[in-house]
C-alpha cells in the first residue's frame, strides 16, 4: 500500500485514518483470524481502569431506530490485565494500540496514565471522559471544560504519550470543552462519545435496559456527530478525530470533509468485523482515482 | 473463526412464521450441538446489529431457524435461494454430552434449533434421545418430523391442538420417573428453562440450560450479554455459554 493514507495527528502518524473505536472491538487481538488487526489505523482499546469492573446490571444492550443503546458500564480487566495479559498480544499482532482510559477522579486518571506512559508499544493515549454509563466520574469530566480541562493537565503532567481527549455531545457547549483540553495540553481530540436514551419495554412497563438508560450509537447519531466535527474544527487547532454512525464509505468522507482528520469506527464493527480494513481499501481506491491524498480532504466542507 | 459470505442453498418454512435458512460455508462450519453463529443480512442502518443463531446443522452445509419476530428476523425470513448470507462462527461452548446417561432433550419454540442438532449428533452415535417439544399451539411447532425421525418425541401444546395439552414440564415429570439416570438438555424460553430446572433437579438429573442474551459482537468483547450466576459474578452467554449448568443460573440443586 502507498502512503496516500498516511495521517498525521500532530506527534501521532498512523498509516492511515481509520480507527476502531473503543468499547467496539475488545482489544483488538480477539479478532487476530478474522480481520487483519495491524494494518488498521489503530485499535481504541476497551476502556481501562485501574481496577478491573464487572459491568453494569443486564439487560445491557438494546436496538434503536438505525443504532443502538449500551450500559455496559465499562467492564474491563484492568490496567494490571491490560499491560501484562493483552499487551504482549497486541505487541505480537502489530497492532497500533491506542489505549483508551476511564477514571473516576483526576488523580486515578492520572495514575493510570503514569503507569501507561513506559508501557512498550502504545501509539496513543486517549481520555474516556464522556461515557453515559457510569455513576460516578465519565461524563461528569466531559460536560464541564473546566473538569474537562483539570483531567487533562494532570494527564499531561505525566505521559508524554500522545495525548487524545474524547469528548461527550451532552456537554452544553462541546466547543469550549474543546478548547478547555486543548489548552491544556491535549495533542488530539475525538468526538462524539454516545449520548443519553431509553427504550421502554411495554409488555413489562419499565425501562428495558438494568440501568434504565443507555448511550445512543450507531448511523442514528451521525449527523449530531459530523455537526460537532465541523463546528470543533473551527475553533481549535489540534487534529480532530470524527465519530458516531461511521457505516461506509461516504461516512468517513462526510467526517473527513467536516475537519476529521482521523476517523474511529464503532457500532458497525459489530455486523461487519472487517470493515475498518474494508473502508481503508475503500479509501485507498477513492482517492487514488482523483490523484489525491486521503489529509486532503480534512476540512474540505468548512465554509468561509 | 472466519466471517464467510455464504450463499443461501435453500429456504425452507418449516411452520407458520418460521424460515430454515441453509447456507453453504466454505470453509465448513464445524461445530458442536449448542453452538452458535452471528448472521447479518446485509440489511444497512436499520436494525444495525447481526442476530445470533444457534447452528442446527454444521458443516460444508450449516442451518438456522429464524422465526420473524423483528426488523432482523423478518428480513432473514424473507431471504430466497441465492442471496447472500454473513455467518461468522462457530462461536461459544455447545452441550456436554454425558454418554452414561439417557440424554432427556426439552425444548421450547425456536429452542428447538440446537436440540435438533443435538437429537442427530446423538443418533449417529446411535443413541436415541427422549425429546420433549413443548409449544404454544400447533403454528409454534417447526421441525417436529425431522425429531420425531431421530429420537422419541413428546408434543405438548398450550391449546391441546397437538399433543397432550399443558406444559412440558408434565411429562418431563413423567419421564424422569420412569428413567433413572438421565441428563436433561433444554433451551426455550427463560420462564420455560427455569421450570425444567427446577423438575430436573427435583428428580435429581443433571441439566444444562442453553440460554438466549441480547448481544451485539458474539465473541465477547461487547460485554453486552452478561448473566448474573448463583456464585454472585457476572457470566457472558456468547462466550461462556450459552449452555450452563443450569445451578449456575437458576441455584438449583446439582
Amino acid at each position: 500500500m502507498s502512503d496516500r493514507l498516511r495521517t498525521s495527528l500532530g506527534t501521532l502518524t498512523l498509516d492511515n485514518p481509520v480507527i476502531n473505536a473503543s468499547g467496539t472491538f475488545g482489544y483488538g487481538f480477539e479478532y487476530a483470524g478474522m480481520v487483519d488487526v495491524a494494518k488498521l489505523g489503530g485499535v481504541s482499546v476497551k476502556g481501562i481502569s485501574l481496577q478491573p469492573r464487572p459491568g453494569n446490571l443486564p439487560p445491557r444492550t438494546v436496538e434503536t431506530p438505525a443504532g443502538m443503546l449500551n450500559s455496559i458500564g465499562l467492564a474491563n480487566i484492568g490496567i494490571d490485565a491490560f499491560i501484562n495479559e493483552a499487551m504482549p498480544k497486541l505487541r505480537d499482532l502489530g497492532v497500533t494500540v491506542i489505549v483508551n482510559t476511564f477514571a473516576s477522579s483526576v488523580e486515578d486518571f492520572a495514575e493510570l496514565a503514569e503507569r501507561l506512559d513506559p508501557v512498550e508499544g502504545l501509539a496513543a493515549l486517549e481520555l474516556n471522559i464522556s461515557c453515559p454509563n457510569v455513576h460516578s466520574g465519565g461524563m461528569h469530566f466531559g460536560i464541564s471544560s473546566s473538569a474537562a480541562a483539570e483531567v487533562t493537565a494532570a494527564v499531561r503532567a505525566v505521559t508524554g504519550l500522545p495525548l487524545m481527549v474524547k469528548l461527550s455531545p451532552e456537554a452544553g457547549d462541546i466547543c469550549a470543552v474543546a478548547r478547555g483540553v486543548e489548552e491544556a495540553g491535549a495533542d488530539i481530540i475525538t468526538l462524539i462519545n454516545t449520548l443519553r436514551g431509553m427504550v421502554i419495554d411495554v409488555d413489562r412497563r419499565r425501562p428495558m435496559l438494568g440501568e434504565y438508560t443507555g448511550g445512543i450509537s450507531g448511523p442514528a447519531i451521525k449527523p449530531l456527530g459530523v455537526r460537532m466535527v465541523y463546528e470543533v474544527f473551527q475553533q481549535v487547532s489540534v487534529p480532530v478525530i470524527g465519530m458516531g454512525g461511521i457505516a461506509n464509505l461516504r461516512d468517513v468522507l462526510e467526517y473527513m470533509m467536516a475537519g476529521s482528520a482521523a476517523v474511529q469506527v464503532g457500532t458497525a464493527n459489530y455486523a461487519e468485523p472487517g470493515i475498518g480494513v474494508r473502508l481503508i481499501d475503500e479509501l485507498e481506491a477513492w482517492c487514488a482515482e482523483r490523484d489525491i491524498r486521503s489529509c486532503e480532504l480534512v476540512g474540505l466542507a468548512q465554509q468561509g | 473463526m472466519k466471517y464467510l459470505r455464504t450463499r443461501i442453498l435453500e429456504v425452507l418454512y418449516p411452520a407458520p412464521d418460521h424460515a430454515l435458512l441453509r447456507f453453504s460455508a466454505e470453509p465448513p462450519i464445524f461445530a458442536e450441538p449448542g453452538e452458535f453463529v452471528m448472521v447479518y443480512g446485509g440489511w444497512g442502518a436499520h436494525p444495525v446489529l447481526p442476530r445470533a443463531f444457534s447452528l442446527v446443522e454444521s458443516g460444508r452445509i450449516g442451518s438456522i431457524l429464524v422465526k420473524a419476530i423483528g426488523p432482523g428476523t423478518d428480513w432473514l425470513a424473507a431471504m430466497q435461494k441465492d442471496h447472500e448470507l454473513a455467518v461468522f462462527g462457530p462461536l461459544g461452548r455447545g452441550f456436554d454430552v454425558d454418554p452414561e446417561k439417557t440424554p432427556v432433550l426439552v425444548a421450547g419454540g425456536v429452542g428447538v434449533a440446537p436440540l435438533l442438532f443435538l437429537a442427530e449428533r446423538l443418533a449417529a452415535s446411535g443413541r436415541r434421545a427422549i425429546f420433549l417439544y413443548g409449544a404454544r399451539s400447533e403454528n409454534d411447532l417447526p421441525l417436529a418430523e425431522d425429531i420425531a425421525g431421530v429420537a422419541e418425541l413428546i408434543v405438548t401444546t398450550e391449546n391441546g391442538a397437538v399433543g397432550e395439552q399443558g406444559l412440558i414440564t408434565r411429562p418431563l415429570q413423567r419421564v424422569l420417573a420412569e428413567h433413572p439416570g438421565c441428563q436433561v438438555y433444554s433451551c426455550g424460553p427463560e420462564g420455560m428453562l427455569e421450570a425444567v430446572a427446577e423438575v430436573a433437579a427435583a428428580a435429581e438429573a443433571p441439566c444444562q440450560v442453553c440460554l438466549e442474551a441480547p448481544m451485539a459482537c458474539g465473541l465477547g468483547t461487547c460485554k453486552g450479554c452478561a448473566v448474573m450466576t448463583t456464585g454472585g459474578s457476572y457470566k457472558y452467554v456468547c462466550l461462556d455459554g450459552p449452555v450452563f449448568p443450569a445451578p449456575e443460573i437458576y441455584g438449583t440443586a446439582p
